[in-house]
């Protein structure tokens, strides 16, 4: 147990000190990477994993949380606040369309959060929040006064959301909330009549999700420093914490960790044919549903009980 | 004046009908899908563009008119249907709810990107000498590709509904949609009725993708949109009945043109999205559904 502790606060203290190692500022940005996708993957895991909700809105939440920073940014806020901002629109945003969406089961949910970004697209593609000086079509802004916040800064506060992310998902699984929700996955009319709250659970983790991956999302668009509507509502936000969950293994609190390390070095590989990268990471998600679909999780366990079998 | 305002209207809900039809014939395949194996393939709309830009290949390199191309088109995307079906669908049923849905969205990325690769990300079009063609009738402006969609839509449907009544297949995809276990008791192969739902879900998409190219220029990201109108049809229509999938998308189409009447043709798909969550808020078994 002590030694276990150990070796985490090790690692987390060799990952605090990347940027202070003179490794090249290309890896640390790979790293920064890994935390926020880290986040996302957290999340989705929650919702899809714990939950049964399988949400395509991820980048409802990254859009929103992502403009809220840079609109704050823009009118003098300080960005810690702003990132918190972010999180917290993205949040009360996922009230706000539970209204329609949580009359939705299973794969309707699906489909019916898939509306939500394509729709926030076009209204910020016709809708810019502020005026002033933009780049590029419809609401492009560049994230402005950021002069004198360093690499590492960024590097750090990915840091913190994405290990935060691992911590919030161990102490939610420990609570009430995520006992409730084990519930409801394995039954949800059993649970429904052992007093368990069903809408109740399944929102609690919808909005906390929503502020989680807010979050993340304006660390990313803090580091990226420019945002438009075609990326910051792009499916990839749905994509890539899906493929890190599943390629990881769902509904396993260390899953989203391995598979996102798998994903940031696929990204890392693929860097130079970028205009091929979603072909190859559809034709991963496929394949792994249908090899291994509880994925290298899954695979790590066969081979633990197939030595034991030999000894 | 009154009276200009008043044809315009009368225009814009008339296209909207029409427009409906092109809906109602994207629909098709997503609710025979989802009635039969209740799996939404979040891959239909991709599917279909790949008809699209199929014809779109045919007629730039062959010169080979778009609805003529059909003749190869449908054979073509049945045949992957019933493969994706065959070979990749039925290992994730029954294995968790997700997983059907999981593989659609990974083959809808694979399409989205191999459709990038080959076209350019760029705006494209079937643009044919008859697709932009209009004639008049009492004053109304009727464009010949709106026609041709209605007329395409009401055509298949009824091959479609005559198919699923009257053939031992159709029958039998009704069975398995009914229920599976009796299906199968009665000696009914699911996974091969299955599999040529799919292969027929995508015959339809085929006939939508090449007049919707006739209709709306098209994107490799068009897929998403068109999807969530087929599922909006679906959704306001209710699930399972033509009637309904028919009366959807007309609903679907009038709410776009008067939304591009009203507030201008940017946000018309914007008013399409909102009626489609607010359906979903309000009654989500569909307006036409019990």
């Amino acid at each position: 147990m002590i030694k276990k502790l150990a070796s985490f606060i090790v690692a987390i203290l060799l990952l605090a000190a990347l940027p202070k190692l003179g490794l090249p500022q290309e890896w640390i940005l790979y790293v920064l990477l890994f935390f926020v996708y880290l986040a996302m993957a957290n999340m989705w895991n929650l919702l899809c994993g714990y939950s049964g909700l399988i949400s395509l809105c991820q980048p409802a939440f990254v859009g929103i949380a992502g403009y809220t920073l840079v609109i704050l940014v823009w009118i003098g806020v300080p960005f810690y606040l702003a990132i918190a901002a972010g999180g917290i629109i993205a949040g009360l945003f996922a009230v706000l369309i539970s209204i329609p969406v949580f009359r939705l089961r299973g794969i309707y949910f699906a489909i019916g959060t898939l509306v939500v970004p394509e729709a926030l697209r076009i209204l910020f593609l016709l809708w810019r929040p502020v005026g002033g000086k933009l780049a590029g079509g419809g609401a492009g802004y560049m994230l402005r006064g950021m002069g004198g916040v360093t690499v590492a800064h960024y590097y750090w506060i990915a840091c913190v959301v994405g290990i935060g992310s691992f911590f919030l998902m161990r102490l939610i699984l420990r609570s009430k909330l995520g006992q409730g929700l084990a519930a409801i996955r394995d039954n949800d009319r059993s649970a429904a009549s052992s007093g368990i709250n069903v809408f109740k659970l399944k929102l609690y983790s919808f909005v906390v999700a929503a502020f989680v991956t807010g979050v993340a999302g304006a660390v990313f668009y803090l580091y990226q420093g420019y945002i438009e509507p075609g990326g910051a509502f792009s499916i990839q936000w749905t994509m890539i914490p899906i493929l890190a969950t599943v390629i990881g293994g769902i509904s396993t609190e260390a899953g989203p960790i391995i598979g996102t390390v798998v994903l940031v070095f696929l990204d890392f590989l693929l860097a130079r044919y970028a205009g091929f990268s979603m072909l190859i990471q559809g034709a991963i998600l496929v394949g792994i549903m249908l090899l291994a679909p509880q994925g290298i999780m899954e695979i790590g366990r066969q081979v633990r009980s197939y030595r034991l079998r030999l000894r | 004046m009154a009276s200009e305002i008043l044809l315009d209207l009368t225009n814009t809900v008339l296209m909207g009908l029409l427009l409906g039809g092109l809906y109602a014939l994207i629909a098709l395949g997503l609710s025979l899908v989802f009635g039969v194996m209740k799996m939404i393939n979040v891959a239909h709309g991709d599917l279909m563009l790949f008809g699209t830009y199929f014809a779109y290949a045919a007629m730039t390199l062959l010169g080979i008119d778009p609805i003529l191309s059909l003749i190869v088109g449908v054979p073509l995307l049945s045949v992957i249907g019933f493969g994706i079906q065959r070979y990749l669908m039925s290992r994730a049923f029954g294995r968790s709810m997700e997983a059907p849905l999981l593989i659609a969205f990974g083959i809808s990325l694979m399409l989205q990107n191999l459709q990038q690769i080959l076209w350019t990300p760029m705006s494209k079009g079937l643009t044919t000498s008859y697709a932009l063609d209009s004639f008049e009738l009492g004053g109304i402006h009727v464009p010949l590709a709106y026609l041709l969609d209605f007329a395409a839509a009401v055509v298949v449907m009824v091959f479609l509904s005559q198919f699923l009544g009257r053939t031992y297949l159709g029958k039998a995809i009704t069975g398995a949609a009914q229920d599976k276990t009796a299906a199968q008791l009665m000696g009914i192969n699911t996974g091969r009725v299955y599999a040529f739902a799919f292969a027929i879900s995508m015959a339809t998409a085929a006939f939508a993708g090449v007049f919707l190219g006739l209709t709306f220029p098209f994107t490799p990201q068009s897929g998403i949109s068109f999807l969530i109108i087929a599922f909006g049809v679906v959704i306001v229509g209710g699930l399972g009945s033509m009637v309904g999938t028919f009366l959807g998308g007309m609903v679907l189409g009038v709410a776009q043109t008067l939304g591009g009447f009203f507030l201008g043709s940017t946000s018309q798909m914007l008013v399409v999205y909102f009626l489609v969550l607010l359906v979903l808020a309000v009654r989500p078994q569909g307006l036409f559904g019990r």
